[in-house]
């Protein structure tokens, strides 16, 4: 048999094995009570037997008796007894007789042991009880006498002549009969009972595996949905619209969604990147474009006045100039692909030297300056990246401040984080344009080139760290960024 | 007695059937549909309870006999005495004790007598269990005894007889007594002990002994009487001569045809012999030799059993 090979295993068998215990305890139930009816009218119908057997020899018997014809009382004692052995054997008469009010017999099946015209030899106290019994009759009776293996039934019809009592016909019946018959019957039912039994388990499994065959599929469904892996989930088949029916095709649907989604947003983050590639392909177009008409005009320029020296000296650091500026912009679009930066460590200390950068800086100008740096010797950094890093957070403050505010530069190891923080109490980052901050060759200043933050970006994606930034027009923005120390130190 | 009746019906019944189909293939017999069939009373006497036998023989009788021979079986010899007197039998076999028994007016007579062991003679015994420790008649004292049939020489007035040289009777020296109006259940009573004792015909034991030994064998014997004439075949006074005539020399010459001897083996018979009357007197000195020693004097039967013989 096909199991689900996952999880359900136990619920299947559970069901099974409940439907099993159910119909078996019903079954046996149902056998036992009609094991016991059967016995009870096995044992009715003996009983019937008996009599029918002694009123089969009482009714010719008075004549008999009154004229002392014992031999004809014993063959229809002996012919009795041969009518309720029948075919089968399944009766047995045990022994049969025919005695006289006082207890002397009449004629007995076993002549030899229980001789005519004695008294019945009471062999026991069992007998004698059933013979005073017997004395005591006025009318056909059962007498019974246990139930073992040599238990039996007698029934005993009083022989009445003209109201005058001349005997009583006695015959004792096995319960062979009831045991062989009860036995029997106790076959049939526990066979049916088997069948049943086996049916219902059948019937267990069948119905567990039908419970069961869709959870799997749907354990299976949703694993794959914990792993990413939404077209691994198979349609699970909705069999009815019960229950389970509902919940598959709710599962079924829920997935045909996930697939949905899944898909529009990788169709999403594609257009997404094309968008920000075409923007970062014209930001480079346009950034270089700028410059290069300048370029080409002092070129063209030079050619006509090639003699000119006052022409040359005038043009050269022009194009000097713009050839640099198109040099800087290719600089920063490459700068993560400076491998070699990637595994220089040095300690933290290094940012020192950005201190003096930036002072120097803001010296002629009404900008303060707090630099905080709590990092110990201890923890190493890639000095070239958080270098770059810092100094353009710096950079992008004192351009917003404009001549005017504070500069707050502050370090701090937390656990296995190393935080740089840079703040400024200018005029703050307007929301609508807070989403395109890093974005490449966006910017708000005349002569900036949009890359500065970009690039910010670019360097603390590499490290793994993330960039805040936190913003309120009119009272500051603060960018915060947060390093694992791992990589620090790496 | 209703199964007696039910038992000739039986007979009847088939000898309609039987002989029939068996007359018209085997040769002319004459037998004319307005002939009123021979009557023959059968009793105990005869072993054979098989009716194909009694059938066959009854063709037999009838073709040798040019007249159709019915069988006529009752249960005891009084039934078939009574029949014969009021003239509803013609012949019947009957027993040597109602043979010489004095009626008046005499309504029988001797034809023919079976010859056994060459001799025309026969025995009563006296049978025990074979495992009964009983080795003669007087140790049955207050034990239960079997007689076959009240008119019965050996199974009836031969013990009788010797109760009376005892000088009791039957009432005070058996415990109980019963008949069973058939010799080969008497012998029966005795082998499953319901009786202790029994008296038979010699002939039927024998005849057990060779057909039954099952039964026979459970049996012994422990008296023998003096020699009895066999059982008689005996015609109706008032059947006419030529009828007893041609039955007396059909029976006696059976031993001289291939058919007629296959009924006599069956039989066990060597065949029917003519006999003088004389030969049943030690019979009759039996009888008076009872009677004269019975308390009553009058009959061999006490009244109980007169009344349940009457009865049946």
């Amino acid at each position: 048999m096909m199991w689900p090979s996952r999880l359900p295993k136990g619920l299947s068998v559970k069901f099974a094995l409940t439907i099993t215990v159910a119909v078996a305890s019903v079954a046996f139930a149902i056998g036992a009570v009609m094991v016991t009816l059967n016995w009870q009218r096995f044992q009715q119908e003996l009983e019937n037997k008996a009599l029918l057997l002694a009123n089969s020899v009482a009714v010719t018997a008075p004549a008999d008796i009154l004229q002392n014809d014992y031999w004809s009382l014993y063959k229809s004692l002996k012919n009795m007894a041969k009518k309720g052995t029948g075919v089968l054997r399944e009766t047995q008469v045990i022994t049969a007789m025919i005695i006289d009010p006082k207890g002397v017999v009449l004629t007995h099946l076993q002549p030899d042991k229980n001789p005519l015209g004695m008294p019945l030899a009471h062999s026991n106290k069992t007998e004698e009880r059933l013979l005073n019994a017997v004395k005591n009759l006025r009318s056909p009776a059962i007498l019974n006498n246990g139930f073992g293996s040599s238990g039996f039934l007698e029934g005993v019809v009083p022989i009445f002549s003209d109201e005058k009592i001349l005997g009583f016909v006695r015959v004792r019946l096995s319960y062979q009969e009831l045991f062989v018959k009860t036995q029997r019957s106790a076959i049939i039912i526990l066979g049916l009972t088997a069948a049943l039994v086996l049916l219902g388990s059948l019937l267990g499994t069948a119905i567990a595996k039908k419970i069961t065959r869709p959870l799997a599929a749907m354990t299976e469904g949703m694993e794959a949905v914990g792993r990413g892996e939404l077209a691994d989930i198979k349609k699970i088949p909705v069999s009815n619209d019960d229950e389970l029916g509902i919940l598959a095709s709710t599962f079924n649907n829920m997935a045909q969604e996930m697939v949905e989604k899944k898909s529009l947003e990788e169709q999403i983050a594609v257009s997404e990147k094309l968008v920000a590639l075409g923007r970062i392909s014209a930001g480079v177009a346009h950034e270089v474009n700028n410059p290069l008409a300048g370029l080409m005009n002092c070129i063209d320029t030079l050619k006509k006045h090639p003699d000119d020296p006052e022409l040359v000296e005038r043009y050269l650091p022009l194009l000097d100039q713009g050839l640099n500026r198109i040099k800087n912009i290719v600089e920063s679009l490459l700068i993560e692909l400076r491998t070699e930066d990637a595994i220089s460590s040095e300690s933290s200390t290094s940012l020192e030297d950005l201190r003096d950068i930036v002072e120097s800086e803001i010296k002629e100008r009404g900008i303060d300056f707090i630099w905080e740096n709590h990092l110990g010797e201890d923890v190493l950094i890639n000095r070239p990246r958080v270098q770059q890093i810092v100094l353009n957070l710096l950079k992008n403050s004192i351009q917003a401040l404009n001549d005017k505010g504070t500069i707050t530069f502050r370090t701090f190891r937390d656990g296995d984080c190393v935080f740089l923080e840079v703040g400024d109490n200018g005029p703050g980052i307007p929301a609508e344009i807070r989403k395109q901050l890093f974005d490449p060759f966006f910017t708000t200043k005349r002569n900036g080139t949009g890359l500065g933050l970009w690039i910010v970006y670019r360097l603390v994606e590499s490290m793994r760290g993330v960039i805040e930034v936190e913003s309120e027009v009119g009272r500051g923005t603060q960018f915060l960024v947060t390093l694992p120390t791992v990589e620090v130190r790496a | 007695m209703v199964i007696g009746r039910c038992r000739v019906c039986l007979v009847l019944f088939f000898l309609a059937f039987v002989q029939m189909p068996q007359a018209s293939h085997a040769g002319p017999i004459e037998i004319s549909a307005t002939n009123k069939p021979i009557r023959f009373g059968l009793t105990a006497v005869v072993v054979r309870e098989n009716l194909r036998f009694l059938d066959q023989w009854a063709y037999y009788l009838s073709k040798k006999m040019g007249q159709r021979v019915e069988f006529v079986r009752r249960r005891s010899y009084r039934e078939v005495m009574d029949m014969l007197e009021s003239g509803s039998l013609d012949f019947a076999w009957i027993c040597g004790f109602p043979f010489v028994q004095k009626r008046d007016p005499e309504f029988i007579k001797l034809i023919s007598v079976p010859i056994y062991h060459s001799k025309p003679l026969y025995h009563s015994f006296i049978i025990v269990h074979k495992d009964s420790p009983h080795q003669s008649l007087k140790d049955l004292r207050g034990k239960t005894f079997a007689f076959s049939d009240p008119e019965s020489n050996s199974g009836y007035l031969y013990p009788q007889y010797l109760l009376t040289q005892k000088e009791t009777n039957q009432e005070a020296f058996f415990r109980k007594t019963f008949f069973t109006f058939n010799h080969a259940e008497t012998v029966e009573a005795v082998a499953e002990q319901f009786a202790d004792g029994g008296a038979v015909d010699s002939y039927i034991w024998e005849y057990l002994k060779e057909f039954n030994p099952e039964l026979a064998d459970k049996t012994r014997v422990i008296n023998q009487s003096p020699a009895f004439g066999f059982p008689p075949l005996v015609a109706r006074l008032g059947v006419d001569m030529e009828t007893v005539w041609r039955m007396k020399r059909v029976v006696t010459n059976m031993n001289e045809n291939t058919d007629g001897r296959k009924f006599l083996k069956g039989l066990k018979l060597d065949g029917f012999g003519d006999f003088p009357p004389s030969l049943f007197d030690n019979i009759r000195e039996m009888i008076v030799k009872t009677r004269n020693a019975q308390p009553n004097g009058n009959s061999l039967i006490s009244n109980s059993d007169l009344n349940s013989v009457i009865k049946k």
